[in-house]
């Protein structure tokens, strides 16, 4: 066991924790952040993206001891006083199914309209194929980031 | 029967609410006078509290496919209820449900509870009618209903339901209470929001692997290296000086055999299992491989003696026939992976337990858990928690009684996780089958006969779930000789929609040591690819437009095929309506990749008619294949919600998508070779086409649609591609690989 600092949604928790604990599981269990989902726990789905200074990084693939000292948001995290526009779109455009990809692919898709608010399409898709979504919401996962963006370049 | 104010109170104390009203679903009505219930029990559809607030009892599993929002939007469209009031409970396994199911499958939610949800909704909304009647003393003719309240006359005299609760519960429930006509719905034909929308973009929405429980500890199990391999012995003297690892236990209640590791959190059992020295008894499937088992069943279609549907005489008309076709399409085994894994959290004491499941089957699962608790079921509650996909797996409560078990042997509470290699694994498939057809046509290019030849192999959930050893030294037993015939099986062989006047269908049963359970649309994807396939290269063979071919067979309008009453008109109506949004038969410019487009119809139970046009695009040297477009027509009936069923198209093609590019699940010494995503591949979004959606208005019943859309994806993919390259593929799923071994024939 070792003692981390790590800083969630601008909250700094002390986490005692193996080293080689994923931060995925430490937010799940340590920290009751239930909301970053494992669908993998070797960085092939997505369903555990979070943001460190607005990045997609996947917690399945952070170490805890790798994880000390940083800051990260997740799910919980993003739209903590009103939705994010991202969240709002994927309610507009009547995105989730079953949801559990969901917490996932909107931190992909945050990041990603945060590093460039105009996607092409194409973009779009490079950013969001690394992740999967059985129920197959591909087509309005990539509507409601159109609509997010257009609604991020108003304000 | 009335109650008093004071029994009223008493019971609304109970129940920490007001007005309750039972009602029933088509499958049971219930005995006893609601309002004599002992306590105000969930097993009630309908809770007014005086405060307004509407509580629904929900009674089907969301895997995604939106139930948590109908079977409320069906319940307060009839009560008149004010949307923003209601809140949802999931229903909780108790005496209360004798006699209903709390079980989601076969697309049936929508179909099995509308009658029923409907009249609870307008049964509560009556009563809240005679009580303001009562209480204001005019007729409760006079009286109508609104948002939530009860209004009167010109003068607009209004009470509110939850100001009326208590009245209401002293008034006679009525036997037949009056249904809206279709004009006066509010929310049935609306496209609601999720009711669970919110929580889930926000991360809050809670899957079973989300559940925590006060003092819980997590497990996780090494399981049989192949399958039906027996646990002999293991050693956990490594595994135990591991950190946060607790104990280790024999696990035998599930599919395969394993061994648990049981730690303070998910990663340490996880992590720990790497240590297991376990011995197994590798058993007599070690050396099962799915190539070999597929290569195999075209010895078992002639041996196909199970009688499924037989008219005319379709051997004869066969050797009569003035041309006559055969082929044989395969359909590999295949996985669900849903993306939550497995997982089942359950606190089982002395005389007691809980548990909380994401299951598909609460009614399945209590079967579990009573068997491996030992306790009576009164004495044991499940929890359905949100899905995090489910697509038949979670039908099967394997991980409910793994997970019943180490509580039980441990005394605490315990979350058992899979990983995602346990989940692809440890399922249970898709059947491998084959299905082979004889086509004849007269000389007018007509199909007189067709002898459709299928495999099937036992879903074999069922008998592990009645306690039958799939790995035992009994072989399970054969299917009754009628079996096929009476389950309607193979669904898609059994009802194929078309009137061909001399029709044979038969199925052989191939034992196969693989677990199988129902998968998305069960036994249609590969009976329609097959059926689909066919036509198409009869189409051809008769030199007929394949769109036109089927017309044909469709026009003698309503059939009865057993249970099951197929109207062609709506089969056909689709197709025209699919070909015609698609451009049917017009032109692709020249030049650059080979274009072409294929046609695909099926209907589902009778229930939904749905066809799709895939257009698609291929390089001249086959490198590459893709999807330019697909346009789905539909027929679902009266659409209860329609946002909700282009979902559920888009789905379903999706789920076809993966299938027909992507991944098969072989078994190479006797173990399942993709162990995740990396190797079971399916679709991502920039291999999504876009997919158009056109809708047939319609006021037949609703017709059900969560699985319907899968099965037509396949065929309509490679009959596009023999119309763009003349290349006919029997396989799946289709490469760049595929297609030039098709070539070379």
């Amino acid at each position: 066991m070792a003692t981390y600092r790590i800083t969630v949604n601008g909250r700094p928790h002390t986490v005692d924790v193996e080293p080689d604990t994923p931060l995925l599981w430490v937010l799940r269990d340590a920290l009751q952040l239930t909301g970053t989902k494992y669908g993998c726990g070797e960085g092939v789905c997505g369903a555990c993206v979070v943001h460190e200074s607005g990045q997609a990084l996947r917690a399945c693939m952070v170490t805890a001891a790798a994880a000390d000292g940083r800051r990260f948001t997740t799910i919980e995290g993003l739209g903590a006083d009103a939705l994010h526009p991202v969240q709002q779109a994927w309610l507009d455009e009547d995105v989730a199914q079953c949801g559990y990809c969901q917490p996932g692919m909107i931190m992909t898709a945050a990041a990603l309209l945060a590093g460039n608010p105009a996607p092409t399409d194409t973009q779009i898709d490079e950013a969001m194929s690394d992740a999967v979504c059985r129920c197959g919401t591909y087509n309005r996962m990539r509507a409601a980031i159109r609509r997010a963006a257009a609604e991020m370049r108003r304000r | 029967m009335t109650l008093t104010r004071r029994q009223f109170l008493r019971r609304s104390a109970m129940a920490g609410s007001g007005f309750v009203l039972a009602t029933w679903l088509p499958e049971l009505a219930f005995g006893a006078d609601p309002l004599e219930a002992d306590g105000f029990e969930p097993n009630l559809f309908v809770r007014i509290s005086p405060d307004d607030t509407v509580t629904l009892t929900v009674i089907r599993h969301e895997m995604g496919q939106g139930v948590r929002t109908l079977l409320p939007m069906i319940l307060a469209d009839e009560l008149d209820a004010d949307w923003s009031t209601i809140r949802i409970e999931q229903a909780v396994t108790g005496p209360k449900w004798e006699g209903i199911r709390l079980h989601t499958s076969g697309s049936g939610s929508s179909r099995g509870t509308f009658d029923g949800l409907r009249k609870a909704g307008a049964m509560a909304r009556e009563m809240l009618v005679a009580a303001a009647a009562a209480t204001w003393g005019v007729p409760a003719a006079s009286c109508r209903t609104d948002a939530g309240h009860v209004i009167h006359g010109p003068g607009g005299r209004r009470a509110s339901y939850g100001a009326l609760c208590v009245s209401a519960a002293r008034q006679t429930r009525p036997d037949a209470p009056r249904l809206k006509a279709p004009e006066e719905f509010r929310f049935i034909g609306k496209s609601m929001k999720r009711i669970d929308g919110h929580d889930i973009v926000t991360g809050r929405a809670r899957y079973g692997m989300d559940v925590r429980v006060p003092g819980m500890i997590f497990a996780s199990i090494e399981r049989a290296p192949v399958l039906g391999a027996k646990l002999v012995r293991y050693d956990d003297a490594a595994v135990l000086r591991m950190p946060g690892v607790i104990r280790t236990l024999p696990v035998r209640s599930g599919i395969q055999h394993g061994v648990a590791v049981i730690a303070t959190d998910t990663y340490a059992a996880m992590r720990a299992r790497a240590a297991l020295e376990i011995t197994w008894d590798r058993g007599r499937h070690a050396t099962f491989d799915s190539d070999r088992f597929e290569a195999e069943l075209d010895g078992w279609l002639e041996r196909a003696t199970y009688k499924v549907r037989h008219e005319g005489d379709a051997e004869a008309a066969l050797a009569a026939a003035a041309r006559r076709h055969e082929a044989t399409y395969t359909f590999p085994f295949q996985a669900h992976a849903p993306l939550e894994v497995m997982n089942c959290t359950a606190d089982v004491r002395a005389d007691e337990a809980e548990i909380w499941a994401p299951t598909q089957t609460q009614h399945r699962s209590m079967e579990q858990a009573v068997k491996v608790t030992g306790l009576p079921e009164e004495r044991i509650r499940i929890h359905a928690i949100m899905m995090g996909g489910a697509f038949g797996r979670r039908l099967f409560a394997d991980y409910v009684a793994e997970s019943c078990d180490l509580s039980k042997a441990i005394g605490r509470p315990v979350q058992l996780v899979w990983t995602r290699e346990d989940e692809m694994r440890h399922g249970y498939f898709q059947p491998c089958t084959a299905q082979g057809f004889a086509g004849g046509l007269d000389a007018d290019g007509r199909l007189v006969a067709l002898r459709h030849r299928a495999t099937s192999s036992p879903l074999t959930i069922y008998d592990i779930h009645a306690g039958r050893d799939l790995y035992g030294e009994t072989p399970l037993p054969a299917p009754e000789p009628e079996s096929f015939e009476s389950g309607q099986s193979p669904w898609g062989a059994y009802d194929n929609p078309y009137a061909i006047p001399n029709l044979r269908v038969d199925a052989a049963s191939v034992p196969s040591p693989v677990p199988h359970g129902p998968w998305r649309a069960v036994e249609y994807p590969s009976t329609v690819w097959g059926r689909e396939s066919f036509l198409d290269e009869l189409a051809r063979l008769a030199g007929a437009d394949p769109l036109r071919f089927r017309l044909e067979l469709l026009a003698g309008g309503v059939r009865e095929v057993g249970p099951f009453r197929i109207d062609g008109a709506r089969l056909a109506r689709v197709l025209e309506l699919a070909a015609e949004k698609a451009g049917w038969g017009t032109p692709f410019a020249a030049g650059g990749r080979m274009r072409g487009r294929g046609i695909a119809a099926s209907v589902y139970h009778a229930g939904s008619y749905i066809a799709q046009v895939a257009e698609v695009s291929l390089a001249r040297d086959l490198s590459d294949v893709r999807v330019e477009r697909i346009v789905c027509a539909i027929d679902c009936g009266r659409m209860l919600h329609p946002e909700g069923v282009i979902g559920q198209a888009e789905s379903g093609i999706t789920w076809g998508l993966s299938y027909t590019f992507g991944g098969r699940m072989d078994f190479r010494g006797g173990r399942a070779v993709a162990r995740g995503y990396q190797d079971f591949a399916v679709v991502r979004m920039r291999d999504m086409p876009p997919v158009e959606f056109h809708a047939v208005p319609s006021v037949e019943r609703p017709g059900g649609f969560g699985e319907h859309p899968v099965p037509m994806t396949a065929p309509a993919i490679a009959n596009a591609i023999h119309d763009a390259a003349g290349i006919r593929v029997r396989r799946l799923p289709i490469t760049p690989d595929a297609l030039r071994a098709a070539r070379r024939g």
